[in-house]
Parts: C-alpha cells; sequence; structure tokens
C-alpha cells in the first residue's frame, strides 16, 4: 500500500503525529469477564510505553456453517473503551479502610496485610460467634472476580444465588422444561424465518449479534417485536405488536387457541415432546400416577390412551419415543386404581382447550390491546414457520412473568418450534469451566490426576441412579447439585456452597413486612404469604435447616467482590442500610472502582482490571468459544489480581485461626472443616504459584475432559487467541443444551430430546405445561393462564415503571467511563411519553421525583412518543451516587416475590444452583411520577432531603 | 488554491451505511474517539456520531445550518458553537467518592456543555405513540468529491488525496474555521489548545497500511462498508452504482459526499382501531425524501423488491451483499488485520 498522504506532498510533522498514535509496541489477547450474554468477546489490547492505549475486535472468527454469516467483528462500544475504565478517576489502586461514617467517602489507605488481618478476625469471629451463615457472600455477574472469594469455598460459607441477586432466571421456562438454559449459539437465529423480539430489547442488550436478527431478515425471515413502547429494537422489525404491560399470556394464550382451534398444531410434536396427552383425574385434576393405579409402583408414572383401542397404559418413562401407540389428545377414559375404585381422567390437551375458551381473539384482544386480526395474523405465521422468541430475562422479572413465558413456550411446543435449526427461545448459559471448577477437587497437579477425578465423577455418577436406570445424565448431574446443597456442601471444587437468598431476605433484610402486604400481592391469593412461607419451611421444601439458618444467625460480615448490591438489590438500599447494615461488623467491597457499595464499606480491596489479569471471557454457549483474558500490563500501585486476594485472605484466614489456637469448626450441617491446609488445597500443594500457572493448569484440564481440543494450552491460546469447544463438560449448562456440538453447524439446544428422543428432566420426563402441584392448582394456574399484574408499588399509582438492561453499560459498571457518559446524556435518565410529560408540564431534561409506596427516587426525564402513555422506562445501571440523594430505581421497588416461587416437594421443583427458587418483581411497579422545585433541589440535596419526602 | 494541493483525486473510496442494520450503539464513534480524540484540546470532539432521526443531532440542528453549495456556488453558512456540539463533560469524582461529604453531594458535570450531548435526543424520535418512528444515522466526514471546506480554506491546508480522502495540514491550519463554516454537515471541529480545526482523518494511518478505518472495522452491526466506488465488482460500488439503494445525504448541500446510506425500512403503522395498516409506511416518506433526495423512494422500492424475493425462497444478489455473509468482505482492499503489523 503507497502512502498516499507522502506522495501529495503534505506527509508532515501533523501526518506523523497522527501515524504514531496508532502505534504500539505490545499487542495481547484480552476480553472481558463479563456476563453481558454473551461476554467473551476476543479482542486485541494494545500497550504502548506500559499504558494501555486501546483495544479492537480481532474479529478472527472462523465461519461455522456455509450459508450463515459468520459472528465477527464481535464486541461493542463498551469493550471498545474498557481501556479507558483502567484510568478512570473512580479506580482504586491502594486499599482503602473506611475513615468516616459508612457512606461518608473518608478514606485511609492501609496495607494489605493490615486489611487481611482486620478482614480475617472479623470472618473468624463471626464463625465462632454465629457459624459460617453470618458471613454473607455475594454471587455477583463477574466471574473474574469469583476467585477473591476463595475462603468461602474453603469454608462452606453459603453464597447467595446470583439468578436471585440479579434475578436472571426464567421461572416459566424452567416449570415447562426443567431447565431454562436452553440456547442457541448467535448463528442459528440467521436461520430463523420468524424472529418474536419478546419481552427483550436486543438493540440495547445485544449489540454484538443483532446483525444476524438483521440478517434473517434480509435472508427472508421477517421479525416481529412484541413490546409496550415502540422500543429500540421495534425499528428494525416489520410489526411493532405494543402489547398493554404485562398481559402477554393473554396474547400467546390467545394465539395458541387461534391455533388449536385452526387445526394448525403440530400434533407429532405435542404427542411426544409434551405432557398434553398425559391423563389428569376429573376429581382430584391431579395426574393419574401410578403409585394409585397399582401396588408397587412409582409415583411419578403417568398415563395416556392409545385414540384406537383407548386402551390407558404408562408413558414411557426413559424415551419420548411413541412406538406405535397413536396417544390421544382428547376423550375421556374410566381408570381402574389399585382399590378398585374407577376414576375418569382426560388428556391435558383436552383440558387445556377448555381453559383456552377464554382467549378468543376478541376477548383476548380486549385484555392485551391487541387487534384481534393481528392476533390471528401473528399465530398463522408462528404456526408455519421456523419461529424464534428472542427474549431475555424481562418476563422473568414481572409478578407473573412466569405465567407468560409457560404461555409462550405453549405456543412453540404446539407448534414444534423448538429442537431444530432457527427455533427456540433464548436463555443465558455457561459451560467448559470444568477445568476450573474441578482443580481444586483433583488433589494434585497434572492432567493424570483431572482424568481420576473424572473418571471416578463418572463412577458416582452411575450410583446416583440407584434403582431408575431411567435417569438420563443431565438428571443425574442437577440431583448431584441439589443433593450437594441439601448437605451444605459446595457442588464441586471452586464452585461455592450455593444458596437461595429468600430466607435471609425474608428473615435479615426486612422483606417479611413487604412480601406480606396483601395490596402489593396478587389477589387471588387464597393465603397469607406467610402462611404459604411456613408450609414451605415446615415441608421442608427447602433444604433442611436452611431458613431456621437465616433466623437465628444473625450476620456479622458482607463480602461483595466485583458487584454492587446497594445498587442492584430490588427493594431498594434503605431497607439494607435499615436492616442489614447495622448487623455488620465488616463490609468489604473488592473493585477496581468504587461503587455505591464501596462507599458504604469498611473496606475497599483494590482488584486488577481485566487488561492486567488472567481469565478468560464468559464462556458462553453463545459463541461455544474460550476466549483468552491475558495480562496486558501489571495492575497499578497496589492493586492485585482476584486470584492472589483470594490465596492472601485465605493465607491471613489461616494464620489468625491458628493464632487464636482455631483448627476447625462444624457447621449447622455437621460438616467439620479445618482452619489449616487450605491454600494448599488450592493451589495443589504449592503447585499453583499464580494465575498464569493456575490458568494453564485450567486449560490443559480442559483439554483432558474433552472440552477444548487436544492439546491446548496457555501457549496455543497465546496463539490463536480463542478456541472452540469439542465438548461441554459437567460444569455450567452445556448438558441442559441437550444437542451435540458439531465443527460446522450452528448450534441449536432440545436436539437430543426431539431428536434422539431423551427425555426431558421435569417430573414427567416431558416439556410441562400441567403443573399438578397442589399450590399451582389452589391459585388456578395448573395450566398457563393470563392474570392482571398485581399493584406492588401502589395500586392507585398513575404509572407503571418498567425497565431493562440499558445500552450503555453492563450494569453499573460502565456508566462512570467517561467516554461513555458522553454518548448519552450523561446523567440518569428515564423515558416518558411525551403528552404524559405534557399534561404534567415536565420538560425534556427537567429532573422529576419517581414516587410509590416504599420510597422515591430523582432522576431527569427524557421525552418521546415511543413511550407508552402511563409507561415509564427506566434502564437500569445508574450508580445510585450519580442520583441527586442517592437513591435511584430500586428505591422504588417494592421487591416482592411471587408466593409461587417457594413451592417445592415435586419433580423439578427443587432448588438446585441457579435454578428454581423466588425471585424478586421489578417489572410493571406502580409509581407516581412528581415534579421537582428545580431551584429548590439544586441546592444541597442532603440539607433539604427531609422536608421533601412524601 | 495551491498548485500542490490537488483538488481532485485518481480515486474515491466511499463508505456506505446500512441503515437497516445500524442499531444506534455508538461503537464506531467509540473506536473513533479512543483511536483519535483523546488528547487535551480534543475532548469534545466525535469525529464519528450516530444519532437518532429525526432529531436535532449534533451539533445541534446542524442540518440548518447551511453551508455548501447553492447552485454551484460555495456559501459559507453558521459556525457551530461548542455549545451545540455539546458535551466535553466532565465530573467530581473526587468530592462523591474521596470528599467525606456523603450524600450532600451527587455526581455531576462541572466541565462541558449544559444543554446538549453529541447524542442527546437518542431513542427519542417523532410521531405519536403507537406510530411513533426513528432510526439511526451514523456521520463522519463525507470526504466530499468537491469539498466545501477545502474551497474556503484561506491557508490551503485542505487537499485531497488520491484515495479520495478529505485531509487537513494541521501544519498550515491556522485556525481560521472558514471550513466549518462551509461544511454544510457541520462535522468539523475546533481545538482550542492547538488553534487547529480537526475532522475525521479517514484513517489514514490505517488505510496505508491496509487496514479498515475504525468506524468500519468495529461496526458490530456489520453495517458499514468500504471500497473504492469505481471497483466494479465490490460491495460498495455494487450498492451505489449498480443497484442504486445506497445513497449520500442531503445531495443538494452540493458538495457530492462520498458516504452513502441504505434507507430505512419501517414497522407498519397502525389504524385508529388498533389494526395494522400493511398499506401505508411508518416514517413519512417525505421525511426521508428530505435527507436523501428523490431517489430514496427507488431505492426502497428495490429493497422491498429483493427482500420479496427472498421472502418467496428465490435469490436475490442485493439481499446477499446486505447480509454480509463474510465480514472480510465488507472491507474490500482493506482487510488487513492490524495486530499481525509489527512496527519497526
Amino acid at each position: 500500500m503507497t502512502p498516499n498522504v507522502e506522495r501529495t506532498g503534505n506527509g508532515g510533522t501533523w501526518a506523523d503525529a497522527y501515524r504514531n498514535k496508532w502505534k504500539w509496541d505490545k499487542v495481547t489477547w484480552g476480553s472481558h469477564a463479563v456476563d453481558c450474554y454473551p461476554g467473551g468477546c476476543p479482542w486485541r489490547v494494545y500497550v504502548r510505553d506500559g499504558k494501555i492505549v486501546r483495544e479492537e475486535q480481532s474479529a478472527t472468527f472462523s465461519p461455522i456453517e456455509s450459508g450463515v454469516p459468520d459472528m465477527n467483528p464481535m464486541g461493542c462500544q463498551k469493550g471498545c473503551s474498557w481501556s479507558h475504565l483502567h484510568y478512570s478517576q473512580d479506580r482504586v489502586t491502594r486499599p482503602l479502610k473506611r475513615a468516616g461514617e459508612r457512606g461518608e467517602g473518608k478514606w485511609q489507605e492501609v496495607s494489605w496485610d493490615e486489611a487481611f488481618t482486620d478482614i480475617a478476625d472479623a470472618i473468624l469471629d463471626g464463625i465462632e460467634d454465629q457459624g459460617p451463615e453470618s458471613i454473607i457472600s455475594l454471587m455477583t455477574p463477574e466471574p473474574g472476580a469469583a476467585p477473591a472469594r476463595l475462603f468461602t469455598i474453603a469454608l462452606g460459607i453459603p453464597t447467595t444465588d446470583g439468578n436471585a441477586e440479579f434475578q436472571d432466571f426464567s421461572p416459566g421456562f424452567y416449570l415447562t422444561w426443567g431447565k431454562f438454559n436452553p440456547v442457541s449459539s448467535m448463528d442459528d437465529w440467521f436461520l430463523a424465518e420468524l424472529t418474536l423480539i419478546w419481552h427483550a430489547n436486543p438493540v440495547y442488550t445485544n449489540i454484538h449479534w443483532y446483525h444476524f436478527v438483521a440478517e434473517s431478515r434480509y435472508n427472508g425471515g421477517e421479525v416481529v417485536t412484541i413490546a409496550p413502547d415502540f422500543s429500540p429494537s421495534a425499528v428494525h422489525a416489520d410489526y411493532h405488536v405494543p402489547v398493554r404491560i404485562g398481559t402477554d399470556a393473554a396474547l400467546a394464550l390467545s394465539m395458541c387457541k387461534v391455533i388449536i382451534d385452526a387445526g394448525l398444531y403440530n400434533k407429532r410434536f405435542v404427542q411426544e415432546q409434551t405432557d398434553l396427552p398425559l391423563l389428569v383425574r376429573k376429581d382430584t385434576g391431579r395426574f393419574l400416577r401410578g403409585s394409585e393405579v397399582s401396588e408397587g409402583d412409582r409415583d411419578d408414572q403417568f398415563f395416556w390412551a392409545d385414540s384406537r383401542t383407548k386402551i390407558v397404559t404408562p408413558a414411557p418413562r426413559g424415551i419420548l419415543a411413541l412406538g406405535d401407540v397413536d396417544v390421544a389428545l382428547e376423550g375421556t377414559y374410566t381408570v381402574m386404581l389399585k382399590d378398585g375404585t374407577q376414576v375418569e381422567c382426560e388428556p391435558v390437551f383436552q383440558i387445556l382447550r377448555r381453559r383456552l375458551e377464554g382467549y378468543t381473539p376478541e376477548k383476548a384482544g380486549g385484555i392485551c390491546e391487541v387487534h384481534p386480526d393481528t392476533i390471528r395474523m401473528l399465530s398463522r405465521k408462528v404456526a408455519t414457520r421456523r419461529t424464534k422468541i428472542f427474549c431475555g430475562w424481562n418476563a422473568g422479572k414481572y409478578y407473573h412473568g412466569d405465567l407468560m413465558e409457560r404461555s409462550m413456550a405453549l405456543l412453540l411446543g404446539l407448534t414444534g418450534n423448538w429442537g431444530k435449526k432457527g427455533t427456540g427461545t433464548r436463555s443465558w448459559a455457561i459451560s467448559a469451566m470444568d477445568g476450573g471448577s474441578f482443580m481444586a477437587n483433583k488433589g494434585r497437579a497434572g492432567q493424570d490426576a483431572a482424568r481420576e477425578w473424572a473418571a471416578n465423577l463418572t463412577k458416582a455418577r452411575r450410583f446416583l441412579s440407584g434403582d431408575d436406570p431411567t435417569l438420563t445424565l443431565e438428571m443425574l448431574t442437577y440431583r448431584a447439585a441439589q443433593m450437594a446443597v441439601e448437605q451444605g456442601i459446595s457442588p464441586g471444587g471452586l464452585l461455592p456452597r450455593m444458596i437461595p437468598p429468600a430466607f435471609l431476605w425474608y428473615y435479615q433484610y426486612g422483606y417479611k413486612e413487604r412480601w406480606n402486604k396483601k395490596e402489593w400481592q396478587d389477589p387471588s391469593m387464597k393465603r397469607s404469604f406467610d402462611e404459604y412461607l411456613n408450609e414451605a419451611v415446615e415441608k421442608g421444601w427447602w433444604s433442611s435447616g436452611l431458613p431456621s439458618a437465616y433466623q437465628e444467625v444473625e450476620p456479622r460480615v458482607l463480602f461483595e467482590s466485583g458487584g454492587n448490591m446497594l445498587r442492584r438489590q430490588r427493594g431498594g438500599q434503605k431497607l439494607l442500610l435499615e436492616n442489614l447494615w447495622p448487623k455488620l461488623k465488616m463490609i468489604v467491597s473488592v473493585d477496581y472502582r468504587i461503587n455505591t457499595t464501596g462507599l458504604y464499606a469498611d473496606y475497599i480491596l483494590p482488584a486488577a482490571q481485566h487488561y492486567e489479569k488472567m481469565f478468560y471471557g464468559m464462556p458462553s454457549v453463545h459463541h461455544l468459544n474460550f476466549v483468552l483474558m491475558d495480562k496486558a500490563v501489571p495492575p497499578p500501585d497496589d492493586a492485585r489480581p482476584d486470584w492472589e486476594i483470594g490465596i492472601g485472605l485465605l493465607q491471613k484466614i489461616e494464620e489468625r485461626a491458628a493464632a487464636r489456637g482455631m483448627a476447625e469448626f462444624t457447621d449447622r450441617n455437621g460438616n467439620t472443616r479445618r482452619l489449616q491446609g487450605l491454600v494448599d488445597q488450592f493451589t495443589l500443594n504449592g503447585a499453583i504459584q499464580d494465575e498464569e500457572t493456575r490458568l494453564d493448569e485450567e486449560i490443559r484440564d480442559n483439554a483432558a475432559y474433552g472440552i477444548l481440543p487436544e492439546g491446548t494450552t496457555l501457549e496455543t491460546m497465546r496463539q490463536k487467541g480463542h478456541v472452540r469447544w469439542t465438548g461441554w463438560g459437567l460444569v455450567g449448562h452445556g448438558l441442559a443444551q441437550a444437542s451435540t456440538i458439531k465443527p460446522d453447524e450452528v448450534h441449536n439446544p432440545f436436539r437430543w430430546h426431539t431428536e434422539d428422543k431423551i427425555p426431558y428432566p421435569t417430573l414427567t420426563r416431558r416439556a410441562q405445561f400441567y403443573i399438578d402441584h397442589e399450590w399451582f392448582l389452589e391459585a388456578g394456574e395448573e395450566l398457563p393462564v393470563h392474570k392482571e399484574n398485581p399493584g406492588h408499588g401502589g395500586p392507585k399509582r398513575k404509572f407503571k415503571m418498567t425497565s431493562g438492561h440499558n445500552r450503555w453499560s453492563i450494569h453499573s459498571m460502565n456508566l462512570t467511563n467517561n467516554i461513555i457518559q458522553n454518548t448519552h446524556r450523561g446523567e440518569p435518565f428515564m423515558f416518558m411519553n411525551n403528552r404524559d410529560a405534557e399534561k404534567k408540564g415536565i420538560e425534556n431534561g427537567e429532573w422529576v421525583r419517581v414516587v410509590s409506596d416504599v420510597g422515591s427516587f430523582q432522576i431527569t426525564a427524557k421525552i418521546s412518543p415511543s413511550v407508552r402513555p402511563g409507561q415509564i422506562i427506566v434502564y437500569n445501571g445508574f450508580e445510585p451516587y450519580m442520583h441527586r440523594e442517592w437513591f435511584s430505581q430500586s428505591d422504588a421497588e417494592p421487591g416482592v416475590v411471587k408466593w409461587l416461587g417457594l413451592a417445592g416437594g415435586y419433580g423439578h421443583l427443587q432448588f438446585r444452583p441457579f435454578h428454581w427458587q423466588p425471585i424478586p418483581a421489578d417489572r410493571a411497579v406502580h409509581v407516581d411520577v412528581e415534579r421537582v422545585d428545580t431551584a429548590k433541589a439544586g441546592r444541597a440535596a442532603g440539607r433539604e432531603r427531609k422536608g421533601r419526602r412524601r | 488554491m495551491s498548485n500542490a494541493m490537488p483538488m481532485t483525486s485518481k480515486r474515491q473510496l466511499a463508505w456506505v451505511f446500512d441503515l437497516n442494520k445500524c442499531i444506534g450503539c455508538q461503537t464506531c464513534s467509540v473506536a473513533c474517539k479512543v483511536l483519535w480524540t483523546q488528547d487535551e484540546g480534543t475532548e469534545p470532539m466525535w469525529w464519528m456520531t450516530v444519532n437518532t432521526q429525526p432529531g436535532r443531532g449534533t451539533p445541534r440542528d446542524w442540518e440548518t445550518m447551511g453551508g455548501g453549495y447553492q447552485n454551484g456556488t460555495p456559501s459559507l453558512g453558521k459556525l457551530p458553537t461548542p455549545e451545540e456540539f455539546g458535551g466535553g463533560w466532565d465530573y467530581n469524582y473526587d468530592e462523591v467518592l474521596r470528599g467525606g461529604k456523603g450524600r450532600e453531594v451527587h455526581l455531576q458535570k462541572i466541565a462541558g456543555s449544559k444543554s446538549w450531548g453529541m447524542n442527546w435526543d437518542e431513542d427519542e424520535g417523532a410521531g405519536e405513540f403507537p406510530n411513533a418512528y426513528f432510526f439511526y444515522l451514523p456521520r463522519l466526514c463525507n470526504h466530499c468529491t468537491q469539498p466545501g471546506c477545502l474551497e474556503a480554506c484561506p491557508n490551503d491546508a485542505l487537499f485531497k488525496t488520491d484515495d479520495g480522502l478529505v485531509l487537513r495540514n494541521e501544519d498550515l491550519c491556522k485556525g481560521a474555521q472558514r471550513c466549518a463554516q462551509a461544511c454544510p454537515y457541520k462535522k468539523i471541529y475546533f481545538n482550542r489548545m492547538r488553534n487547529v480545526s480537526q475532522q475525521c482523518i479517514g484513517c489514514f494511518p490505517r488505510i496505508e497500511q491496509g487496514v479498515a478505518p475504525a468506524c468500519v472495522r468495529q461496526c458490530p452491526g456489520r453495517a458499514a462498508w468500504i471500497g473504492f466506488l469505481d471497483e466494479a465488482g465490490g460491495p460498495v460500488s455494487q450498492m451505489v452504482n449498480r443497484w442504486k439503494v445506497a445513497l449520500p445525504l442531503h445531495p443538494e448541500f452540493g458538495t457530492h459526499p462520498n458516504v452513502y446510506y441504505v434507507p430505512p425500512l419501517s414497522p407498519a403503522p397502525l389504524n385508529e382501531d388498533g389494526a395494522i395498516n400493511e398499506s401505508a409506511p411508518r416514517i413519512p416518506p417525505s421525511y426521508l425524501e428530505s435527507l436523501f433526495g428523490p431517489a430514496v423512494h427507488g431505492a426502497l422500492d428495490t429493497i422491498k423488491v429483493e427482500l420479496d424475493k427472498k421472502r418467496r425462497g428465490a435469490e436475490s444478489e442485493l439481499m446477499d451483499i446486505l447480509i454480509m455473509y463474510r465480514w472480510r468482505e465488507a472491507l474490500g482492499h482493506l482487510d488487513r488485520d492490524p495486530a499481525e503489523i509489527v512496527w519497526s
């Protein structure tokens, strides 16, 4: 290439200045250990004179399937300015100890030794005084920060389940499939003939792969965005369907009705893959069960009828294949029970048809405010095309999100729209983490040890299958995780002992009163929240001892690593500061920046930034790659990689325990934990010296487990940067995919079920739409129905506050990036409809106050006709300290949970990490919007706060 | 005009942005910012921007500021003020995080514009619910064939390169800012520290090395292409010359810009009763015409015809170009991986 500037005779000093600006003396592979669904974009990090100057997407993914676009250049504006965060003003590079009141922002720099000593003492005090449950360790969505929490793994300290902390759970999909993580690789979206963007805003949240949706449209597919507002993701759709807030179940069920009535449903798929043919007793509304029919038969044996012979037979538990039975979807069948009584039974499908009578397009249209013709048109499209529902975790954050998701799954189930390319829903799923997770289990360094461990694990799994040979590997893996919860232990190696935090919240954070507030809960609840909770506890549905532990044990230490609880907690920081904070003797924030939680901590421990440590990008099923995150520069000043922080604290705990003569302790579950030899356990007796040797060992182990190609090492990773997985492993959500990874094909989940006829991990072993749990029957929710969003926040308030991840940041992480701040308004804002604003006299950019029954916050208004009248949209993530008075969105959210989330003791309704548990609702909170006296509010907010509070 | 400065180029590089793929993520803007404008004096500059249309954009109301050519005659328009460009914000971090004042202070802007930013009216759009509408428009220097800035410069600082880029010899620039008045797209900023104007440099140091400009190479929406206009087989030429679906912005400004746009389709609007109206576009055609000229109607018709072919299961060369099966192909001859460069 000829330097064209020179040739003009104008290549003066100015031109060289620009040329030099782009030069570098070192380039490394980089990524971000952030779960932005998917994180793990491959980047190159450019370094000049020891300083990171910039990063650029490597754009080095190879094409996978012929005729499908590639995944380049994967990466967004946040990743593209991550380098700026390294040097931003909220960065912390030396351990800070609080020198004033909590929240005041007065600090004293201290040595690591002093910080570790204080923290280790507080942890040991807590364990001695109250037990390990008194230490609160929060699971955060930053995987790279997890190694700082090594002590929790070593000491059996519970970690709150991330899926309750950040609510990225899909309860309705879980109820249906016994898992919610099946997700296709992003290139599979190209193959959809119809994409329903529904409860997601990928134009904001999936910047790095939205192109597959746009490209599927150019490939002849259609895109329909179903959202209350004309969302940014409606801009490139063929149709926008402005559904009324919280009524999506009515819309989906109406489509189901149209499809069934028109005979457009996929009968074979319904018969084979779903519970719709299973027989339900007319007298009890419960499935007909083997234990009722013959002595000694299983309680989880279900039945169906042959439509030709009318004979009722057990539905096979070990395989989905129908054989030569033409399974009946309708009809009434009389069955003799073992005690000689006769009962009438009917297939679920027949019940469903009756229930759907209330959802004609006209009736449903009246509920969801979608025109009946639109409902009919959409129904036909879904029934005749490969359809994907592009959802996020928005529906699950609605109070009745379970019903919405069950209805959406029903729509896909009736039309055979999962388990083949270009179909299905979306979720988050990680895998390929066995190497790291099992490192402490294998006992010694080297891959022989890894292989031995894997062989033992396989034997153990076989042992778990006990008397039931029909259990699949997927089911056995879930059972193992459930057993670990029951025993109060880690499910393996570097995985923490995870607990559903609902009981901690209820007993210790102050939620008891909120969850029992009748007007915020669903009016169809037959009993009080407490009655349900007590019943769940008494029946032992939530692991023996767990609820009582959090009733009896008072929190002493809060350890937040890579998270920001005071922004995140639904229910608000006020609740925490009033109820939890006074009980805590030690609050630690491990982070590379000072966030709001850090401001209220006793210690801030400075972590290395993402280009200063060694890890890997979020290993996501979306791209199926292991992506190296190399160390481009050393951490500045006293900052340390999380691994070193984790080991350092562990070392200090050993030292301080020895000093006080504390050799071991026994927890409430009877597990005895030694307080010595902990570091040796995690360093494999010193073989793992630092994060570099640790990562190399992890990569080699992954290769030994068959997850990465044979011969993969840190060195080969440094050459290639990323490598496509060759297998799933056991940790994470690989098995939930139920599909084989192929080198030259897009990934679509569920194919072991649809193609190989392997059963689903649900009670009925099929995609289950009928949940005959006693509470669901009592609630009238045994089948999906539409229920109105309850009045949480204040039923009489005029606006509904919705939310979603923003475009400009992953949670609060990038909102203080000065470059990114300049790409939006640079201060917290919410969207509001122009006519609503006009009525209230609110001007664009003006500070307003959003008020609910539990609290309020101030924010600026951004006015747009894209917003539905009566709606305000607060995209979440703004740091509380960016708001006047430091109150933010979550302070107006009551944080209620739906009582059915506590249901258990039923097939797949049982806790295992990241899955079934109560999660708080934060969508469609009832609020009011008020003008703020700007002159008054312009003065120091703290002084004025009291007077303005309502 | 100085003899040393060619007014015309041997070849002309052109950009194409597909507005049906652009999602307004600002990765192009940020990539440019991180690479070129982080020094003192350049902080408020955004050589690359994406704005929500309809909207006032950046600088605020730039479309009404004048400049360009009127009936072939160069004209000077308004010089945008720093307040109209907006942004340039800095914050009171120390006061909030380390100042010991607690909740009495919150993070606030302590420098920069009080009323505007480069993306201030993001996602506001126009219309009335439920028929609101908007789309995203990425903008950079148009590297015009008849650049008003070049003509207006009293110091002969601006010139066209052989590749068709419009560049500024900053050693000659004396900060007269006539260029910024003349530019009808208002993409020229002023550096108060150095007393020179600055604008997009077309990433010429990258182009010299065979690497595509950051805005193109880093676009995750795969909405951007670059290539020579006369390279007949290339996607840029195909879209601009053969299919005529990529159009210049405000062609009436008369500068013959070399950034082209595939105009936006839009979801069907709803009737009063909420039923979908398949026969009308949501974005008023007159609005699109005001941006891209009357050729926009034919371009949209072509896109719809070709899209319909794919929907009927037939082939469409145009759709295959827009799909961009292999990303590298969007980069034309500038497809070198920068990480492979070893600087001596």
